[in-house]
């Protein structure tokens, strides 16, 4: 085979295998892109907790029980029968701080919108008896909004809700079925401090967003 | 206080470290005064899964005094003698309500790793790297245990530390080993491995009913001792071919229930192991499953296959084939400790099951790395290791 007829074929080839893997990530990256609608990004998550409905609405009503639970993330202010304010830290931890307004709207059922934060953001909480005695599903839909350039790319932004809004039901799960949110961050090591903190961010990517 | 910290890939050290302190409610301190080492850190130290990190310490199978309880704490009291579960279970969640302890969805606060390897993330163990959620073990002077209430259980009076220890993870391993075999009465069952969980699975079987209870090991003073402790008999696989053997033991059946008790990375001789070896020090596979491999061919038709041997990851030439065709019950899981120990606790305080010959090393926590080698390398008729924090 002559040099030229080599190069063509090794050309050829190069083409098919790019256009391959350009369309297995550009399916994989849709496959991964939150569904989008009117401009926002909407994501639904759930997650079962072992308790009654009543247990589980018993414990957002609870305010000394909630406050105990949420003060290292979250502050909340009652504004009237069925509306409150919440100044939340990121759960994804870089400690980005958001206000919130969180409405009742109905039994079992509540809406927040975000008033301040880098991403607008609202959403909506239902709770719905799980199947064979397995306690309440906590079902919550998510919509944001990122930057007319990011949504252009179809980029959802570094600081992604659904993965604070994963974190979130997980704590909110362990708070109600255990009263604590476990963490091993101030565990004895043998490291250094430069060590530590290097081990810390870790700790941090295996949190954020994992679901049991 | 001092600890024995993983420094890296086989590497092994006492530090100075900080000491722990309640972080949570349920939290309780123990002042460690056994921890013995276990087959499956050796996967961790040997770097197989990767999720360690430099000064993390070791240890999960341990008893000792409970010093400080946290505000939550109801039934463990401050001077309690305790034995704790290796598992971290909260007590809260379904999985802990029907008693599958190892399957806690609160007890790891890192859960993304497991996810994304396994599909969902179980609980959380104690000294067992990050994958494990990250907490700190037990070969320290002290430990902080979540969920003391849980996890921790008073120990009866006059059992020996070195004897009690293994009420923490090689017996209840051993006994859910046994217990997955649905046993009836009469049954035989073959035991791959012949350390510390598969002796205490070899005694469980016989509690549990089996008539016959075979031994499989490639260690001469292990397999004694089986016979020895237990009666069983045993099969030394370097010098017998497993299944003839195990056919001709049975007449042609096969045994009825085939324990594994070895985990990833098990011995064998041969070609395939050699192959199987050289995929897994290049990292091509995570697991070596040759004793897995043999218990489903070895199995009857019909039978059960329990394995308690610890996976982390993929195997290769897993017989599937043989599994489905023979109609196999395939059963496994990291051991529900909290659902067991109290009635294990029980079987030894009457003297049924006797676990502290177990304990062939005793060796204080400095003497921690050699401890381990001697261990892995099955030096000396090392049957466990077990460590004493507390200074002399």
């Amino acid at each position: 085979m002559s040099s030229n007829a080599t190069r063509w074929a090794l050309a050829g080839a190069a083409t098919v295998t790019a256009f391959g893997v350009g369309r297995v990530v550009a399916r994989r990256r849709r496959r991964r892109q939150p569904d989008r609608a009117d401009g926002w990004y909407v994501v639904h998550r759930g997650i079962t907790v072992d308790r009654p409905m009543e247990a589980v609405v018993g414990f957002w009503t609870d305010r000394e029980r909630l406050d105990r639970g949420l003060a290292e993330w979250v502050s909340l202010e009652q504004l009237d029968d069925s509306r409150w304010r919440c100044v939340a830290t990121d759960a994804g931890g870089d400690g980005t701080e958001w206000r919130a307004e969180i409405t009742v709207v109905g039994p079992g059922r509540l809406s927040w919108r975000v008033t301040e934060g880098p991403v607008a953001q609202e959403g909506r909480v239902e709770l719905a008896p799980a199947p064979q005695d397995r306690g309440t599903e906590i079902r919550a839909q998510l919509r944001w909004r990122s930057g007319p350039v990011r949504r252009a790319l179809g980029l959802t932004g570094g600081n992604d809700p659904d993965v604070a809004l994963r974190s979130a039901l997980r704590r909110i799960k362990s708070l109600i079925e255990t009263g604590q949110v476990l963490d091993t961050r101030h565990d004895p090591s043998g490291r250094s401090p430069k060590q530590e903190q290097a081990t810390d961010r870790m700790r941090e990517k295996l949190m954020a967003g994992g679901r049991p | 206080m001092r600890a024995l910290c993983w420094e890296g890939v086989g590497k092994l050290a006492v530090r100075d470290v900080p000491e722990p302190a309640v972080r949570s409610g349920g939290d309780i301190i123990v002042k460690v005064r056994a921890s013995s080492v276990c087959g499956s850190d050796l996967h961790l130290i040997n770097g197989y899964l990767p999720a360690m990190r430099e000064g993390d310490i070791l240890g999960h199978e341990f008893m000792g005094e409970v010093v400080e309880t946290g505000p939550d704490v109801r039934r463990i009291k401050v001077g309690d003698r305790v034995v704790v579960g290796s598992v971290v279970a909260c007590g809260g969640c379904w999985y802990c309500r029907t008693e599958q302890y190892s399957l806690c969805d609160n007890s790891n606060p890192q859960p993304v790793f497991t996810e994304k390897l396994w599909g969902h993330s179980p609980a959380g163990i104690l000294g067992y790297s990050h994958a494990a959620g990250g907490y700190s073990g037990s070969h320290a002077e002290y430990i902080r245990v979540p969920f003391g209430d849980v996890g921790a259980f008073t120990v009866p009076d006059g059992v020996p530390d070195d004897s009690v220890v293994f009420a923490s993870d090689a017996m209840p391993t051993g006994w859910m080993a046994a217990d997955f075999c649905g046993l009836k009465g009469g049954e035989v069952v073959a035991v791959w491995g012949a350390g510390g969980v598969g002796q205490m699975a070899a005694r469980s079987a016989q509690i549990l009913g089996a008539e016959r209870v075979i031994v499989i090991d490639r260690l001469p003073e292990r397999l004694a001792t089986a016979t020895q402790r237990l009666g069983v008999e045993t099969i030394n696989y370097a010098e017998t071919d497993v299944l003839e053997a195990l056919r001709e033991l049975t007449a042609g059946r096969g045994p009825d229930a085939c324990i594994e008790a070895v985990g990833m990375e098990s011995h064998d001789v041969g070609p395939i192991y050699a192959y199987d070896r050289a995929k897994q020090s290049a990292r091509l596979q995570t697991d070596r499953p040759t004793s897995v491999r043999q218990a489903i061919m070895a199995c009857r038709k019909g039978g059960t296959v329990s394995i308690v041997g610890v996976y982390a990851g993929l195997v290769d030439k897993f017989p599937l084939g043989a599994a489905m065709n023979k109609a196999l019950v395939l059963r496994m899981g990291q051991m529900h400790a909290q659902r067991y120990i109290p009635m294990l606790l029980d079987r030894i305080a009457i003297g049924e099951i006797d676990p502290g010959y177990l304990a062939t090393h005793p060796m204080s926590l400095e003497e921690g790395a050699r401890g381990y080698e001697i261990f892995q390398k099955k030096e000396e008729g090392c049957l466990r290791t077990v460590l004493h924090p507390q200074p002399a």
